[in-house]
């Protein structure tokens, strides 16, 4: 098995798995962006709305039984996926045990490249996203250069923070702007099932790069809210042009288990705007309240 | 289409119309009432495409007395006044604004509204002395065109340039909601201030306008020019004597296949129109005596020597779906690369003809009429079967980014006017530098005119022209409207379904 997922996953560097692209994104960073959606997450957060980037397809097989319209097949013991077929009924990834879809594709740097190319007249940049891009780090920093050395085109990370800077420092290098999650100061553990990460250490390292677009903090009840926002707004009292996105915790779209577990965790309007008011005092220039 | 003594009759007891209207409908039967084949010379052939639906008059009526768009020279009117008028140069804003409001009183069209009514912030920016209060009188200004010029072909400009006179334009269009004037800005990347267009690009989701036209590329093009109407780019000083459009679909449908209507079909339909446009000019200006009696053409406001005239086009889409269907592939205009080639061959055929014809009073455009994206019109059955200049029919539409590309590539043949929109959900309204990115790839990409509005509103744009959709509900239920373009919309909608363009989220 471990061969097999070093074939699909994030070993490969030419290669890497997608699990989407959008064309044209107004969310993903400034202006009109061409945004890619990697397969694989090295965090686990207890409110993830897109929890098939998670893991990697075993090739289990369980997902074809579902899809109502046959997009799915088995060839050599593999899922075979057919877009044509599809619908995005998302009935696949649903079902799949391993927090997968079977709707990924595996690229190299120039197939992306061509269709960003394609697009580079209407888009002011690209923006690497997850999953969690680190993961695919040997390949962003490829498809980065071939983007840098063709185009003028910015180039972002939208990261989760719990990277090891001092492993990934030709990537930080060569990304334009970086934006990422400060989950929790103290409950990252609970909350995303991560240990030994640093994302203030690499926080702090970004911002005196000036390479920090955005910084997000998803509030949800009894995960130190408070401390979060009024640690990460401190650090950017001092950074006029960061902006500062405070999320309300939702459950829209998410599996009945993830809502069981945060149904009693979403903040009232009345906490959040107690969060952009905190964020203000600290000093924070830029806040966003996304409701 | 020739009218009828009973057209009179119907419009005199209409309960839908409004005094105003009933006057100008029956003012345009009364032209359409005399028989174009004696007073114009029409021939039978010629007659018969207007018949079978292939050419399509507009209903611009065959005892001409105007031409159909007007394009003053209003900086000299700003310079000289008007003797005609005994109107003097103004010396400041108040008489600025109401020299403007008495000459828009008299600047014909097919409308007998203007089609254009000035490059407003130039005209208006010298005048600005008080902001606070200036921006009340621009207000109202543009609030009384709305309410008098009742007709949303009615367009003004403003750009490229950012200046006071254009913000606050921008702004009071915002705060109005008004359909009428329509407006561009005259949009040059390495000319126009960015904060300015993307302030622009704001009000364009907000209120559907201003929308932007390629400056560099129609300046190439055809010179000193204006965009009036709907989108359509005249020479100033002048405008166009006439449009007549083809419907392509209809054309097509008459065929079996893509030589019989590239060869045979295509080159008859058109020498037929060009002949007709030939003669409509001729009468307009060798026996309707507009140009004599006209103090606009006395006081050179504008010059005969500047007109043209325009040759529009309707239908590409549906005309290479035929085709396409008769060649048994199961493709679609929009979504083949085939189509495009058939597209492109079906535009070159006319470019040629239309080209090679020597038009006539036209020497401003060298001796050319110019073709044109025509955005539609709701007179016949046909109208069902012809989408729009080169568009994709509505429900057919592509993801955003290939129907950008897909459809930028046809705008290089319309040198009077052609233009796209696209619909775009409320996320954009936080982000209109994207809808900047997008209008600039658009720019680079040989586009024309691009132009938008966020889904949800009241006013939109329907194809070149803005309506409010409740206006047109009034119209749906019987009830009379203060403007005719409401009615007009409500009718194209029915056909063309133009409130269910696919709105545009996450690049789909």
């Amino acid at each position: 098995m471990q061969e097999y997922l070093k074939e699909k996953s994030a070993v490969m560097d030419c290669k890497a798995i997608v699990n989407k692209i959008i064309h044209f994104s107004n969310v993903d960073g400034p202006g009109n962006r061409f945004a890619v959606f990697f397969q694989g997450c090295n965090a686990r957060c207890i409110y993830c709305h897109n929890p098939e980037t998670i893991g990697y397809c075993m090739d289990c097989l369980e997902c074809l039984e579902v899809c109502p319209q046959n997009a799915l097949s088995c060839v050599n013991g593999k899922v075979k996926y057919n877009e044509q077929l599809c619908i995005s009924c998302d009935a696949c990834i649903h079902k799949c045990p391993y927090h997968a879809s079977p709707r990924t594709k595996i690229m190299t740097v120039n197939e992306l490249y061509d269709q960003i190319q394609s697009y580079k007249p209407f888009i002011r940049g690209i923006t690497v996203s997850g999953g969690e891009p680190f993961l695919n780090h040997n390949f962003v920093i490829k498809l980065f250069k071939k983007v840098k050395k063709e185009s003028n085109l910015s180039c972002f990370v939208d990261t989760n923070g719990f990277f090891d800077k001092d492993e990934m420092l030709e990537l930080i290098d060569i990304t334009d702007q970086f934006m990422l999650d400060i989950k929790s100061i103290h409950k990252v553990q609970e909350l995303c099932g991560v240990e030994n990460s640093h994302p203030i250490e690499n926080l702090e390292y970004l911002l005196k790069k000036s390479k920090v677009y955005e910084v997000r903090t998803v509030i949800i009840e009894g995960m130190d809210a408070e401390e979060t926002v009024a640690t990460v707004s401190s650090m950017l009292k001092d950074y006029p042009d960061v902006n500062y996105k405070l999320i309300k915790v939702h459950t829209t779209g998410m599996s009945g288990s993830r809502k069981e577990m945060i149904k009693n965790k979403i903040p009232d309007n009345i906490k959040m705007d107690q969060m952009r008011a905190l964020a203000l005092k600290k000093g924070v220039h830029k806040v966003e309240c996304i409701l | 289409m020739k009218s009828t003594l009973e057209d009179i009759i119907n419009t005199a007891v209409s309960d839908k119309l409004t005094y105003q209207q009933k006057l100008f409908n029956l003012a345009n039967i009364a032209e359409r009432l005399v028989d174009p084949k004696k007073i114009l010379g029409y021939s039978e052939k010629e007659m018969a495409y207007i018949e079978k639906d292939m050419i399509c008059d507009l209903n611009e009526g065959y005892a001409i007395y105007r031409p159909r768009y007007i394009v003053p020279d209003y900086m000299a009117f700003l310079k000289h006044g008007c003797r005609f008028l005994d109107i003097r140069p103004p010396e400041d804003l108040e008489e600025l604004l109401d020299n403007l409001l008495i000459l828009y009183h008299h600047v014909p069209s097919i409308t007998s509204f203007p089609v254009f009514i000035g490059r407003l912030d130039l005209m208006i920016d010298p005048f600005i002395n008080d902001e606070k209060y200036d921006y009340i009188r621009i207000k109202r200004f543009l609030n009384h065109i709305d309410k008098t010029i009742t007709d949303s072909f009615c367009h003004a400009d403003i750009g490229p340039k950012a200046t006071r006179a254009g913000e606050m334009i921008l702004k009071a269009i915002m705060e109005l909601e008004n359909p009428t004037p329509n407006m561009t800005l005259r949009y040059d990347k390495d000319i126009t201030d960015p904060d300015f267009s993307q302030k622009a690009a704001e009000a364009c989701l907000k209120v559907s306008k201003p929308s932007f036209s390629n400056e560099k590329m129609y300046y190439q093009d055809m010179g000193e020019h204006e965009i009036v109407s709907c989108y359509n780019a005249l020479p100033s000083a002048g405008g166009a004597y006439t449009l007549p459009r083809l419907r392509l679909g209809t054309i097509a449908h008459s065929t079996s296949s893509l030589d019989e209507l590239l060869n045979d079909k295509l080159p008859d339909v058109s020498e037929a129109m060009l002949s007709m446009m030939d003669k409509r000019i001729k009468f307009l200006v060798e026996k309707s005596n507009f140009f004599e009696s006209s103090f606009l053409a006395d006081e050179e406001l504008i010059k005969k020597e500047n007109f043209t005239a325009m040759f529009g086009i309707v239908g590409l889409a549906e005309a290479v779906n035929h085709i396409l269907n008769m060649e048994n592939k199961d493709e679609q205009f929009g979504l083949s690369s085939y189509g495009d080639e058939i597209a492109h061959k079906i535009m070159k055929k006319i470019q040629t003809i239309v080209n090679e014809h020597e038009g006539v009073y036209a020497e401003r455009t060298n001796g050319r009429y110019l073709l044109h994206g025509q955005v539609g019109a709701n007179l016949c059955h046909e109208d069902n079967f012809n989408t729009p200049a080169h568009r994709i029919p509505v429900g057919d539409e592509p993801p955003l980014p290939k129907h950008l590309k897909q459809a930028g590539q046809f705008h290089k043949y319309f040198e009077s006017g052609t233009g796209d929109l696209f619909a775009f959900d409320q996320t954009y309204i936080k982000k209109p530098q994207a809808v900047m990115d997008i209008i600039n790839g658009a720019m680079d990409t040989g586009y024309r005119y691009i132009t938008t509005y966020l889904e949800n509103t009241d006013l939109i744009r329907v194809t070149g022209y803005l309506i409010k959709k409740s206006e047109a509900q009034k119209v749906t239920d019987g009830k009379a409207v203060l403007r005719d373009t409401a009615i007009m919309g409500e009718g194209t909608n029915q056909n063309a379904r133009v409130f269910e363009r696919k709105i545009r989220r996450n690049g789909l």
